[in-house]
C-alpha cells in the first residue's frame, strides 16, 4: 500500500526526515512514536503534499502510484487522509458543504458519480452517531468553536465518510479523554477492513491498546531507529526513549 | 467649480417655473456650481478619484428599453429602467403606494459641501422622484429592479423616498443589473416610522457604468433598519449610505460583502448616527479584492452627546487575493456620550495556507478550495439574514462571482 524508501523531506531547506523507510501492506497498521520533534508530523504532512514539505531525495510509492507527482488534492482521491494534529477552523465554511464538496470532488476525479445530498447526508448521520457527535455540528462552520475533542473526533468522521486506502492520523488520541478515545478507536477499528491501511502518529501507548498495531516504529532524529511489534510501545512507556540512546551510544 | 464636470450640469433654461421642483432645482445647481465637484483633497473622496467620470463622453438619449430580470423569489416589482420609473403607479397591492414626491423631500442641507455635490446633481438634474409609502405589512419582498441597457451612455438621477409606516414590517431589495457605460446618480431615502421594521436588501452587478448612490435612513422610536448588501463590483461604485437613529429604541445594522477585480473600484462610505441614547447599531462590512481592484470603506460610528445608553459595533475585514489588489479601510468612531459601549475593529489579510492545505488534503483542488474559503470569508456578513429564497439567490450570487 505504501511503500517509502530512503525518504528525505526538508522545511525551509532543514532537513527533517534523513533517510526513513517504511512498508505497510494492505490492511496493516503500523503506529510511530517518537519523541517531541523527530519528525513524526514532517512525515504526515509531506506524504499528504504539504506546500514548502519539500521530497529532496527517496521513493514514495502508494498504491502504485509515486506519491511524489501528486498534488495534495490528488493524493486524496488517490485514497489518501492525513488526520491533522491541528485540525484547521475555517469560519463561513458549513461542514456539511464542505463534506460533501470533498467527498464528491473525490469522486470525481476518480471517475465516480457524485453523492447526492440525501445518500451524503445519510453517510454522514451513521459516521456522527458513531463518533456520538450532535447532528448540530453539520451545520457549524468547520471546526469552528469546536472544542479540542470534538475536532479530532471531526476528523475521524471526515475519515469514516471519506473512505481512504491510507489513514495517516496524526496524534489524533492527543488531547481526548478517555471516553473520547475510545470512540476514536473504535471509529478506527471500524473501518479495519483487512484492505484499508492505518499510519498511526502517537505519543502514547494509550491508544494502540485498543488498536493492536501490526506493526511499532520508532522516528528518532528523521529516520526510524527500531521497528517491533506492540510489546514495543509497551516498551516505551515504561521506559521512555532513554533505552534508544543508550542502545546508539 | 470643476470645469472638467461641466457635461454634468443640466441646463435649467428651459424648466418651466410651475413644475414643483423648479425653485429647488435652482438652489440645488447654485449650491453645485458654488461648492463644486469633490477631487482627491476632499477628505471622503481622498481614495476614490473621479477621473474615469471626467473622461467619460455622456449622450444625451437613454439607452433601449431592458427587460425586467427574473429571479428565484417572489416579489412585488417596481421598473427603474436607464433611470427612469417605468413601472405603472397605479397597479401595486395594497398597502403600497406610489406617488410623486414633494419638492420638500428633496432638500440637502446647504452644510453640506464639496463632498455631496452628487445629492445636489441628484436635485439640480433630477427627473420625477417617487415615493413609495408601505402603508401595510409586506410577506412578498418589494424589489427595486434598476436596469440600464447595454447602450447605455448618459447620466440618470433616480430619485425614490420609502416612508414605512408606524408599526408596518417590509423587505425592500434594490436589484441592480447595470448593463451600460453611463453615469445613475441615484439618492434612495428611508423613513421607518415608530416600531416600523425595514429589511433593505441591496444586490448589486454593475459594469462599465459609474455608480453613485446615496442612502439616508431615519429610524424613529423602536423602529429597526437592516441591511444586507452584496455589492458584486464596478468600474466605478460609491455607495453613501448613512443611518440617523433619532429616538429612542431605534436600532440599525448594517451588514454588506464587496468584491472588486481588475478595473472596478467599490468604495463604500457608511456612517451610523445614534442621535439620541437607548439607540443601538451593528456593523460588518468584508471586502474581497482581486486583481488590480480597489475597494474602499470607511465607517463612522458617532454618538451625540447625552444620547447615554447607545452601544455600537462595528468590524470590517477585508481579504487581499492578489500582490496588486488594493484595500482602504477606515472605522472611526466620534463619541460624545458618556455611558455607551462602542466597539470597532478592522483586519486586512490574504487566504490562509493552512486552511487551504486542510481543504485540499480533503480532496478540493486549488481552485476549488481557495473559492470556498473566498466563499466562507464573503457569505458571513448574511449569516443571520433569515433562510429564504431571496439569501439563497444571493449566496448564489456569490458563490458564481468567487
Amino acid at each position: 500500500m505504501l511503500t517509502i524508501k530512503d525518504l528525505h523531506v526538508s522545511v525551509h531547506d532543514t532537513e527533517i526526515i534523513r533517510g526513513l523507510s517504511l512498508d505497510i501492506k494492505p490492511g496493516e497498521l503500523h503506529a510511530i512514536m517518537g519523541p517531541n520533534g523527530s519528525g513524526k508530523s514532517t512525515l504526515g504532512y509531506a506524504l499528504a503534499g504539504r506546500d514548502g514539505y519539500d521530497i529532496t531525495s527517496g521513493e514514495v510509492e502508494f498504491d502504485g502510484q509515486d506519491l511524489a507527482e501528486l498534488e495534495a488534492d490528488e493524493r486524496a482521491a488517490a485514497g489518501l487522509f492525513l488526520a491533522f494534529q491541528y485540525p484547521v477552523e475555517i469560519p463561513g465554511v458549513n461542514n456539511a458543504y464542505f463534506l460533501r464538496a470533498a467527498l464528491n470532488a473525490q469522486r470525481k476525479a476518480r471517475g465516480e458519480p457524485e453523492v447526492d445530498a440525501g445518500a451524503f447526508l445519510k453517510m454522514v448521520r451513521a459516521a456522527l452517531a458513531e463518533l456520538r457527535m450532535d447532528e448540530s455540528l453539520l451545520k457549524r462552520a468547520v471546526n469552528e468553536g469546536f472544542s479540542g475533542g470534538e475536532k479530532k473526533r471531526n476528523e475521524i468522521v471526515q475519515m469514516a465518510v471519506l473512505q481512504p486506502k491510507l489513514a495517516i492520523l496524526d496524534e489524533t488520541d492527543s488531547g481526548l479523554d478517555i471516553d473520547a478515545l475510545k470512540l476514536v478507536a473504535d471509529g478506527i477499528n471500524k473501518l479495519r477492513d483487512g484492505k484499508r491501511s492505518f499510519l498511526v502518529i502517537t505519543h502514547y501507548q494509550r491508544l494502540l491498546d485498543y488498536l493492536d498495531p501490526d506493526q511499532v516504529h520508532v522516528l528518532a532524529g528523521g529516520r526510524i531507529v527500531e521497528s517491533g511489534d506492540a510489546s514495543l510501545a509497551k516498551r516505551l512507556e515504561k521506559e521512555g526513549y532513554a533505552f534508544l540512546e543508550q542502545a546508539e551510544a | 467649480m470643476s470645469a472638467q464636470f461641466d457635461h454634468l450640469l443640466p441646463d435649467l433654461a428651459g424648466l418651466a417655473e410651475d413644475s414643483g421642483y423648479a425653485a429647488t432645482r435652482r438652489h440645488a445647481q447654485q449650491q453645485l456650481m458654488a461648492h463644486g465637484f469633490p477631487d482627491l483633497r476632499t477628505e471622503q473622496w481622498k481614495y476614490t478619484s473621479l477621473r474615469v467620470l471626467e473622461k467619460r463622453e455622456l449622450a444625451a438619449q437613454a439607452g433601449a428599453p431592458s427587460a425586467l430580470p427574473k429571479r428565484p423569489f417572489d416579489s412585488i416589482d417596481l421598473h427603474f429602467d436607464n433611470g427612469r420609473l417605468i413601472t405603472p403607479s397605479d397597479q401595486l397591492p395594497a398597502g403600497l403606494s406610489l406617488t410623486p414626491l414633494a419638492a420638500e423631500h428633496l432638500a440637502v442641507t446647504d452644510e453640506a459641501g464639496r463632498a455631496e455635490a452628487f445629492s445636489w446633481l441628484n436635485v439640480a438634474a433630477g427627473d420625477q422622484a417617487w415615493c413609495l409609502q408601505i402603508e401595510q405589512s409586506q410577506s412578498t419582498p418589494i424589489r427595486l429592479a434598476i436596469t440600464t441597457s447595454d447602450d447605455f451612455s448618459t447620466a440618470a438621477h433616480p430619485r425614490l423616498h420609502i416612508a414605512v409606516s408606524e408599526g408596518v414590517s417590509a423587505t425592500v431589495v434594490e436589484d441592480h443589473d447595470d448593463h451600460g457605460q453611463g453615469l445613475i446618480n441615484a439618492v434612495l431615502t428611508i423613513a421607518v416610522a415608530a416600531s416600523a421594521e425595514l429589511h433593505h436588501v441591496i444586490h448589486r452587478a454593475c459594469h462599465e457604468s459609474v455608480w453613485i448612490q446615496r442612502c439616508d435612513v431615519n429610524v424613529a422610536k423602536d423602529g429597526r433598519y437592516q441591511l444586507h448588501a452584496v455589492d458584486l463590483g464596478g468600474r466605478l461604485v460609491r455607495q453613501d449610505h448613512t443611518v440617523n437613529l433619532s429616538q429612542s429604541g431605534a436600532n440599525g445594522s448594517l451588514m454588506a460583502v464587496a468584491l472588486m477585480n481588475t478595473g472596478q473600484h467599490v468604495d463604500w462610505h457608511t456612517c451610523i448616527n445614534h442621535l439620541v441614547g437607548h439607540t443601538n447599531s451593528e456593523e460588518a462590512c468584508r471586502m474581497l479584492a482581486d486583481g488590480l481592484g480597489v475597494g474602499v470603506f470607511n465607517g463612522r460610528i458617532y454618538i451625540a452627546r447625552g444620547a447615554d445608553d447607545a452601544h455600537s459595533q462595528m468590524s470590517t475585514a477585508n481579504l487581499l487575493l492578489s500582490d496588486q489588489a488594493r484595500i482602504n479601510t477606515k472605522p472611526e468612531l466620534e463619541i460624545y456620550a458618556e455611558e455607551v459601549t462602542a466597539s470597532h475593529g478592522a483586519t486586512i489579510g490574504q487566504l490562509d495556507d493552512s486552511a487551504l492545505f486542510y481543504l485540499r488534503s480533503r480532496g478540493l483542488d486549488a481552485a476549488a478550495a481557495a473559492g470556498l474559503l473566498k466563499l466562507g470569508f464573503a457569505a458571513t456578513p448574511l449569516d443571520e439574514m433569515p433562510a429564504s429564497a431571496l439569501k439563497e439567490w444571493l449566496l448564489a450570487q456569490l458563490r458564481a462571482a468567487l
